[in-house]
């Protein structure tokens, strides 16, 4: 019932959609709406400021005797090389950190067989500076049979994305790529042949990986036959 | 990352630092950038969640859980969707409604969140926000107090409209209305051009 949402009911709902508080059906709703109409867009982003004006109200408080040591202690713990707390995109940026650093230093393996995670973060940030880039993602690539590969994405300038694909695929097939961004609009990333011996495509990205909710392939006939969803990328949500 | 010791003296170069660049080093891993990051914003965080939650211990644990996913996701943070104080308190924000009992929402007086404390601790770089950070407490002062309080329970606590049309025992388009109204004329307050 909310398929076709014009302008004036996206704008009734905008206080909603700016405040996270907006329902499901309207709200999905209202995001395809937006993904076209950038008045409304930026209606929402205004609205979003006030929103975050009013959390900057709440009045401050004395924390409990010991809460800075207990919090940094907590960090302490979460960062520490082995441990289980960590997130998981970042043991998945691990991975991708880990391919890009073995195809950079060439003798990469031998570096990665040896290497701690310490060792292994400073070099991911070295990469990460050459390239003037903040981090690094990953997310399953999920078919119609489950998992059928990964996509690998880069917060840089520009953000990029790569696509491995399982042998799943016997012969060649040509995809749309296709963004869905964390505020519904629906970018073009450009074309991919995958399948047969073609098992990766890489590309850049039409916004920051930041900003990338899930990243689709579309087959000929537009529907999703792939897709990808970064799930942590952003705290906002 | 190694633990900075409590109430160690703070450089002076880590204290002139911006909060972005405070939130890159704790990101970063850096224990003096993530010493101070904590020490300037731990007031407003705690007093955030301890507002939501009105629980002491609640609200520490969550406002701890806060600064910890303030590193997970420090790379992620984008200047252009917002200043460092208002994204780490929307992580804040919703640290705390997940910790409330599984969504029940004790309808106390919701204006208390907004209640001015007789002393502000002081936040250490952050003086020249103050002002800013006043920017819409007179504004929200001004509106009616239903809408304020919709609007509050909405911002603070993340009930929808239909949560708080039940909890208020007020018709679901009434309570759209207050909040639609209230954002509206804050939004004028902030002096954003019109998108027309």
């Amino acid at each position: 019932m909310n398929a076709d949402m014009g302008c004036a009911q996206v704008r009734e709902l905008a206080p909603e959609l700016a405040l996270g508080i907006a329902e499901g059906g309207e709200r999905a709703a209202a995001l395809r709406h937006l993904s076209g109409c950038a008045g409304c867009r930026r209606l929402v982003s205004e609205l979003s400021s006030v929103g975050d004006e009013l959390l900057l109200l709440a009045p401050a408080a004395e924390p409990p005797p010991g809460f800075e040591s207990r919090v940094l202690g907590r960090l302490a713990d979460a960062a520490r090389p082995r441990g289980i707390q960590r997130p998981r995109w970042r043991r998945w940026a691990a991975v991708a950190a880990a391919a890009v650093l073995a195809a950079a230093l060439g003798g990469g393996s031998v570096f990665l067989a040896t290497a701690g995670d310490r060792r292994l973060a400073d070099g991911y940030q070295a990469v990460l500076r050459q390239g003037e880039g903040s981090f690094f993602a990953a997310a399953p690539l999920q078919g119609p049979r489950g998992r059928a590969g990964t996509v690998f994405g880069y917060q840089g300038q520009p953000s990029w994305a790569m696509v491995t694909l399982r042998p799943t695929i016997p012969a060649e097939r040509r995809f749309r790529v296709q963004v869905l961004t964390r505020d519904g609009r629906y970018l073009a990333a450009g074309e991919a042949v995958l399948g047969g011996d073609k098992t990766a495509w890489g590309g850049q990205l039409p916004v920051d990986l930041s900003a990338v909710h899930e990243l689709r392939l579309l087959g000929a006939d537009g529907r999703t036959a792939f897709a990808a969803t970064f799930d942590a990328a952003s705290p906002w949500d | 990352m190694p633990v900075a010791e409590e109430g160690c003296t703070e450089t002076g170069t880590m204290r002139n630092l911006s909060d972005e660049s405070l939130l890159a080093g704790l990101g970063s891993g850096d224990p003096d950038a993530a010493a101070t990051f904590v020490r300037r914003f731990q007031h407003r965080v705690f007093g955030l969640t301890l507002s939501v939650l009105r629980d002491r211990g609640a609200a520490e644990e969550a406002a701890q859980e806060s600064f910890v996913r303030a590193w997970r996701h420090a790379s992620a943070y984008d200047p252009r969707r917002g200043t460092v104080a208002a994204w780490l308190l929307t992580i804040a924000r919703n640290v705390s409604i997940n910790m409330l009992p599984a969504r029940r929402f004790d309808p106390v007086d919701p204006e208390a969140v907004l209640a001015v404390e007789a002393q502000r601790p002081p936040e250490r770089g952050t003086e020249a926000r103050v002002e800013d950070r006043e920017l819409l407490r007179e504004p929200l002062a001004q509106l009616p107090a239903d809408q304020r309080r919709a609007l509050v329970l909405a911002v603070f606590y993340g009930l929808t409209a239909r949560e708080i049309s039940e909890l208020d025992d007020v018709p679901l388009g009434t309570v759209k209305t207050r909040i639609r109204s209230a954002m509206l004329k804050l939004r004028s307050q902030l002096r954003v051009p019109d998108e027309r």
